[in-house]
Order: C-alpha cells, then sequence, then structure tokens
C-alpha cells in the first residue's frame, strides 16, 4: 500500500461492483436498465426554472428528485448516486479502508449561482444568501460524499473536466486503484441543469427543439439534462474476498487533448484517444462489442466521432455505435458516467441499448446505432467515449468479468 | 452599417479597416462556426431580433449581414412605405 | 520512478514572474494590494484569441507560457481551480435574466462558464495535446492537481513532461461569494510547475497524501496522519525536515514538529483555489536563496473538510 514514488510496480485488476444512478429515465439501477432496455425518452418540458422567452424548452431532468433543504442539488445528486453504489454493492464498510472519492462535472453546483445571481439582482451583494454561498465550491461534489458515507481515510478530488468528466473520474479511481494507493474508488460525475446551461447551449445552436437523434440524418441537436451517476470499484481480489458482486472489470482508459477548438470535436484527435484506451486496456479494435457514443446529436459531434471510429475500427465493419444520450439527453458531467454504468448493465444483461428517435441514419455517419430498439448481444467488451468542451476527450474500456483476466 | 462593422471585428478581433462589406469572415478573415454564431447572437441582442439559424449560410460577410439583419427587422419595408 | 519538479513559474501580487514573486516571498512582507499589478489580460497576451477570455484563464494561460518551450506536443496539463470564474458564471447567468429574451448571451462566452475553461484554453494556446484535466478541492486544489500530475506519469498515461498548477482571480464577484470572516485580504495568482519523470530538478516529490475531517476540529489530526504517512511512505527522515508552507486553513499548526513556519496567505494574501499551489512555489523559491538540501511539507486544509500534504525533497539544484 505504499504510496511512496518508489513503490512497486505490482498492479491489481479493477472491478466495478457496485453502480448508483440518478437519471433522467430512472433512478436506481434497476430502473435505469428498465428505461434503457425499452428505449425510454427522459425528455419533458423543463420545469426547474421559468423558460419564458425560450422558444422552446424541452430538456431531460430527473423528475422525482428533490435535494434535501440546503444542499446544492448537483451535490445531492452525487450524494444519493454515491449512496446507491455503495449499497449496491452489498453495503461494505469503506471506513475501514483507504479509498479515493472523484466525481466529475460540467458546471458544478451551477444552479446556486443562478440562484445568487437572482438574489443580487433583487437586492444587490448584500442579498446572497450565505448558505447559498457557502456551498458553491466544486470540491464540495466530492467531498460530501465522504462525510455522507463518514469517510476519512480517502482523497476526495472533483474533477470538472467537462462533459468529459465521468470518464475521467472513474479513469483516475482505476489508476489509484490499479495501483494499490486506494482498495477502492467512488467515481462518476453529476451536474444540475439551470437556466444558464440552457441558454448557453440554446444560444451556441446546438440544441434540439424537441428530441434527441444522434446519428439520424434529421438531427437537430442535444437536450440539456442533468443526473448523477457513481461506480464502487474495488481492486478484484478485495472484492472477491468479502464475495462481492463483481459486476464488470474496468479494462483501461485514454485521455487526450485536441488542443484546436473550444468546442468543436477533432476526429483525429478523438481516433487518436481511442487508440490510447484500446491500447492501454489491451484490446484489439475487434474485441469491441459496441460502442456507447459521445453521440451528442449536434452536426459537429456525430459526424466527427463517426469518423473517429471508422478510422480505429475501420471502413467496412465498425462496432454497433449507440448514444445513450437519444435517452438521457446530455447529462453534462455526468454523461459519460451515466453512460459507463450503461455499459456495465449491458455486459451483465445482455443487450445493447438503443438509439431512440432513429428515423434514417445520416449516411455522413453511416454506422450501425441500434435504432430504437435494444437488441441482445454477447458482450466481452465495451468502448464508452466522451468529447467535452476545450477537447478533453476520455475513453474508457469496460469487459465482462471473468475469472481469468480478459486482457493482460 | 457601422455598427454592425464594430460587432463582425470586435468578434473576429480585427480592426475596422481590415473588413470590407465584401470580405470573407471564414476565408478571408479566419472565423470559425463559433466565430459566426457569436456575430448572429450579438446583432440579435444588439438589434433585438432572432435570426433564423438557417440564415447563417447568407452571413458570410458584411452585405450579407446587413441584408440578413434588414429582412429580419423589417428595415427594407419601412424605407420601401417611406418612398 | 520519481517525480521531479525541474522547473516553476508564478503570476502572483508581487508581479508577473518567478522572480518578482521569488523576491517577494523572501522579502517576507505581503503586498498593500493584492491584485496582480499590471496583469491586463490584452497587455499580456495581445488581442487575438482574448476577447472572451477571464482573468482566471488568462492568469493560467500567461503562468504556463515560459514553461512551455520547448516542450513536446504530448506535454501533459493539470490545472486546479475552484470554481473557474465565479464572475464568468455569474455574468452568463445575469445575462439570461436581465436581458430582453433570455438567450440574449455573448455564445462566445459560454466556455468560460464550464469549469475547465482554464486548461482547455492552455492547451489550445500552447499546442498541449496529453492528457488535460482540471480538478478541484478548494484550498487543497494545488495538492491534488500535484497528485493527479504524479499519477499521469506513474501510469505511464503521461510519457513526456507535466504541467501542474493552480489559478485563483480576483474579482467583484469574488468578493461577494467569500466568507465575511476571511482573515486575510483576497488576493490572486497562479502558480505552475513542470514535472519530469526521474531526471534532475529542484525538487523530488516524495509524497502527497490526503484525509478528510468530519468537522474542522478534526483537521490537525487528520493532517498529523498525512504528514506520518508522508515519511512513512518515503525514506525520508524527519528530521531532514527544513519548512513547513501552510495554506491558510484551520488546523495546519502542526504543533511539536521542528521546522521553518511559513503560512502563505501571509505572503501573498488568499488565493483559495492556488493557495497550496502558492505553497509549494514558497517552498521552491525559498530553496533557491537559502537551502540545498533536506525536505519541505506543504500542507493544506480546506473549509469543506479536504485535508493534505505533499513532502518534497530539494535536491540543490537550480531550476531550468
Amino acid at each position: 500500500m505504499g504510496a511512496g514514488d518508489r513503490a512497486g510496480v505490482m498492479t491489481r485488476r479493477v472491478a466495478v461492483t457496485g453502480l448508483g444512478v440518478v437519471s433522467p429515465i430512472g433512478i436506481g439501477v434497476a430502473a435505469f436498465t428498465g428505461g434503457l432496455r425499452s428505449g425510454r425518452s427522459g425528455a419533458a418540458p423543463a420545469r426547474s426554472f421559468d423558460t419564458t422567452g425560450f422558444e422552446h424548452d424541452i430538456a431531460c431532468e430527473v423528475p422525482d428528485f428533490e435535494e434535501p433543504a440546503g444542499v446544492g442539488r448537483t451535490s445531492a445528486l452525487a450524494v444519493a448516486a454515491a449512496r446507491m453504489a455503495v449499497e449496491h454493492a452489498g453495503a461494505p464498510d469503506l471506513r475501514e479502508r483507504r479509498g479515493l472519492v472523484a466525481i466529475g462535472s460540467t458546471m458544478g453546483e451551477s444552479r446556486d449561482i443562478d440562484t445568487l445571481v437572482a438574489q443580487e439582482l433583487a437586492d444587490g451583494p448584500a442579498g446572497l444568501d450565505p448558505a447559498v454561498v457557502r456551498r458553491i465550491n466544486a470540491g464540495r461534489l466530492s467531498v460530501s460524499i465522504a462525510h455522507e458515507l463518514g469517510l476519512t481515510d480517502v482523497e476526495a478530488v472533483t474533477i470538472p473536466t467537462a462533459c468529459a468528466a465521468g470518464n475521467y473520474a472513474i479513469g483516475y479511481g482505476y489508476d489509484v486503484v490499479r495501483a494499490g494507493e486506494a482498495g477502492f474508488a467512488l467515481c462518476g460525475g453529476a451536474d444540475a441543469l439551470c437556466r444558464k446551461t440552457f441558454a448557453g447551449f440554446y444560444r451556441l445552436g446546438a440544441m434540439a427543439p424537441e428530441r434527441c437523434q444522434p446519428f439520424d440524418r434529421g438531427r437537430r441537436g442535444m437536450l440539456t439534462g442533468e443526473g448523477a451517476g457513481v461506480m464502487l470499484l474495488e481492486d478484484l481480489d478485495s472484492a472477491r474476498e468479502r464475495g462481492a458482486p463483481i459486476l464488470a472489470e474496468v479494462l483501461g482508459y485514454g485521455l487526450n487533448c485536441d488542443a484546436a477548438h473550444p468546442v468543436a470535436p477533432d476526429a483525429g484527435s478523438v481516433a487518436r484517444c481511442m487508440r490510447l484506451a484500446l491500447k492501454n486496456a489491451a484490446v484489439k479494435p475487434e474485441e469491441v462489442g459496441f460502442i456507447s457514443a459521445h453521440g451528442t446529436a449536434t452536426k459537429a459531434n456525430d459526424i466527427a466521432e463517426a469518423r473517429a471510429v471508422k478510422e480505429v475500427f475501420g471502413e467496412e465493419s465498425p462496432p454497433r455505435t449507440v448514444s445513450m444520450k437519444s435517452m438521457l439527453g446530455h447529462t453534462l458531467g455526468a454523461a459519460s458516467a451515466l453512460a459507463a454504468i450503461g455499459c456495465v448493465v449491458a455486459l451483465t444483461e445482455g443487450f445493447i441499448p438503443p438509439t431512440i428517435n432513429h428515423v434514417e441514419t445520416d449516411p455522413e455517419c453511416g454506422l450501425d446505432c441500434v435504432p430504437n430498439h435494444a437488441v441482445p448481444a454477447d458482450l466481452r467488451v465495451v468502448q464508452n467515449n466522451a468529447l467535452a468542451f476545450g477537447g478533453n476527450n476520455a475513453i474508457l474500456l469496460l469487459g465482462r468479468y471473468e475469472a481469468e483476466a480478459v486482457a493482460t | 452599417m457601422a455598427k454592425m462593422r464594430d460587432i463582425v471585428c470586435e468578434i473576429l478581433e480585427l480592426d475596422p479597416d481590415e473588413v470590407t462589406d465584401d470580405s470573407l469572415f471564414k476565408e478571408d478573415h479566419g472565423a470559425d462556426s463559433m466565430g459566426t454564431i457569436e456575430i448572429l447572437a450579438l446583432l440579435e441582442k444588439e438589434y433585438g431580433v432572432v435570426i433564423d439559424e438557417a440564415e447563417l449560410i447568407r452571413m458570410v460577410n458584411l452585405s450579407g449581414v446587413y441584408a440578413v439583419v434588414a429582412e429580419v427587422a423589417g428595415w427594407e419595408r419601412a424605407t420601401e412605405r417611406a418612398s | 520512478m520519481t517525480t521531479m519538479i525541474s522547473a516553476w513559474s508564478a503570476i502572483s501580487p508581487f508581479g508577473l514572474d518567478a522572480v518578482a514573486f521569488a523576491e517577494g516571498v523572501q522579502g517576507g512582507r505581503r503586498p498593500a494590494d493584492c491584485a496582480v499589478p499590471g496583469f491586463d489580460t490584452r497587455e499580456v497576451l495581445g488581442r487575438k484569441g482574448t476577447r472572451t477570455m477571464d482573468r482566471v484563464t488568462a492568469l493560467a494561460v500567461a503562468t504556463a507560457k515560459p514553461l512551455v518551450e520547448g516542450l513536446g506536443d504530448e506535454t501533459a496539463l493539470v490545472l486546479g481551480t475552484n470554481v473557474s470564474s465565479v464572475k464568468s458564471s455569474m455574468d452568463f447567468a445575469r445575462d439570461t435574466l436581465t436581458e430582453e429574451k433570455p438567450f440574449y448571451v455573448d455564445a462566445g462566452r459560454f466556455p468560460n462558464a464550464v469549469l475547465n475553461c482554464a486548461a482547455a484554453q492552455c492547451a489550445i494556446w500552447h499546442t498541449l495535446k496529453g492528457p488535460n484535466a482540471t480538478v478541484s478541492g478548494g484550498r487543497a486544489t494545488g495538492l491534488l492537481a500535484l497528485n493527479y500530475a504524479r499519477r499521469l506519469h506513474r501510469s505511464g498515461r503521461a510519457t513526456g513532461a507535466v504541467l501542474c498548477g493552480a489559478t485563483e482571480e480576483l474579482t467583484e464577484e469574488r468578493s461577494w461569494l467569500e466568507l465575511k470572516d476571511a482573515s486575510s485580504p483576497l488576493s490572486e495568482g497562479c502558480a505552475m510547475f513542470l514535472l519530469e519523470r526521474d531526471g534532475p530538478g529542484q525538487a523530488e516529490v516524495l509524497a502527497v497524501e490526503f484525509g478528510v475531517c468530519s468537522d474542522l476540529t478534526q483537521a490537525g489530526g487528520v493532517l498529523r496522519r498525512c504528514v506520518d504517512r508522508a515519511f512513512a511512505s518515503s525514506d525520508a527522515e524527519p528530521e531532514s525536515l527544513w519548512l513547513i508552507v501552510g495554506s491558510g486553513g484551520e488546523g495546519e499548526d502542526l504543533d511539536g514538529i521542528p521546522a521553518k513556519r511559513l503560512c502563505v496567505t501571509d505572503l501573498v494574501g488568499d488565493t483559495f483555489a492556488a493557495s497550496s499551489a502558492f505553497g509549494i512555489a514558497t517552498v521552491l523559491a525559498l530553496a533557491e536563496a537559502e537551502r540545498r538540501d533536506g525536505t519541505a511539507l506543504v500542507t493544506a486544509v480546506d473549509r469543506d473538510g479536504v485535508v493534505g500534504c505533499a513532502l518534497l525533497r530539494l535536491t540543490g539544484e537550480g531550476t531550468r
């Protein structure tokens, strides 16, 4: 367990043992699984802010989630998902073990910022509610989980790398558990929908008026969403020892940066990130059973992402590439965490979630996106893509758990 | 037109004399699609209008921008009636 | 393998470069005005690409500048921030409420309301195509960034250099949102370090340790355990400790440990998210002037409960 720089190089296999979900299509793994299998849509008129003046108001909020009084919504979403992940893993007592808590986010406690601005407009800076002021720091998304679960021997870090943040956080958990620096990691992502986020994507012309149609010829953009997804990762040996459910294995991941444009993805750079991830996970392209795409349904994203997939996997028969955002909307910092959880569900339940709202595949994308209906599939390895503002790419590979290592 | 030139110059980080009525934002001034959305956004705010994104294909230079804003704001019709 | 700090850079209330920071820290007196003097984004970075750039981002882009020369495209970056620019987020939100239509916002400024803005702009400006991460943890942010950076090397995700640091801005909006009982004047700046695997360098990162305290009365004990573990996990002797630099949080006293003490808020004011990064910079600045060996600790206790320390071994070499 030495954490010094002279620690040995022995590495551990990293197991996914618990999943926590608060999503627009269901709270808890069972409801989420049902939603993915049946192709449920989380889209509905936004209720969390006044939409007067916008020409369309469809978003993907979490309908049945009230944050407790005095808690920021993003932290509340993260804490709820973390608690569920621990329960799902058989409620191990994590206080006895050294751990990492890493939560990704795009906007942090952004709804609280909106609230403060409204207070400032009404009553000037003196009108700012100190209780709201006190909770806007991004670090709280992670440390709140530690407080909630009574964890003190943990490193609590928020990783706000925008819309790839969930994969970043899961990847970080993987590195830390794999190196033996921690026995467990609670990792994922969270974001809460708010007015300024809606206005921002609306203004960029990136938003669809009614529905999200990734890879479709008629796609008109994304829908903004919210939620949280948290995974419990443990080193495989200790997980087995305590008789934990082993849901899947994290095989590896890749990170890179386009370093080119604040909002437009770069296909070549995304392809490079996929290659990094495959190499890190020791997975051959032909072993990938399906790709969970970033798939925002903007013109630019879907074409660049499809191009990158074909560059790495070949023009002829690239893996089926689905976008769970068709159902969930773009839950920002939670997006790749929820999609990664969807990948674990796919591995354990044996189906590929659909891309809903699909009418006709855009020939410029030219991928089998599993239109509208989930398909049964015997999956061994799945890939989860995340591409963020600023060209922050993070691509994760997950594998079905087998007693013998899938990859060395 | 001078106001529009200022808006375009502000977004594209150019001096007013660098932009002519017909110089192209993308080809001549290196604008990307984000830049053109920014121009559209600032014009909407300045003139209190809403411009359909489909008009972006016409908003390739100052003349195009002027034509689109004039149409959306109803300036030409007003001018016609006055004459 | 070892993680070495081979160069560093700082833009601080003492001035626009590391030399100004080092002189200021050696002088030991906090400047009367805690805004970075003479830091105007367009003057420092030029007009191109700066229209929408906010201060927290500009400070980071400018601080990285002297470190990136000669580095490969695959350089990684780990940048710490609290909420990026709270001014940017509030301005954007305000426009949705005060303009004639809620979407009359400045499209180009939306990325500023996203928390990875500064790291992303650093990558774009300096062509850094390696892993690019943003981390946040209040006063401990700089230490969390250091650990993330160190792990990029250890996991092999970064094969070349890793830039690592933290940035904070001083704006009216931030002053509204700070606790009213703040004991130090609010301040700003950015400190960054160039980390390389093995090889020469001014300091070796021996250990970075963290805990969480359930309430701040427990902070001292949690910090003490972090420090003990830092020494235990490295082969450094506690007697080698020369300097402890605190970040201005509660319970950072570490009573009974013999070493020279400094607190970064006494030196440069409260740079919140950048405070422990400035703590590391303080160690490096003083080591150049006063010390050629031994170890130093940088500590942090954040008000939300993140507690941490970094143990550095000074090599006696100057920065590049």
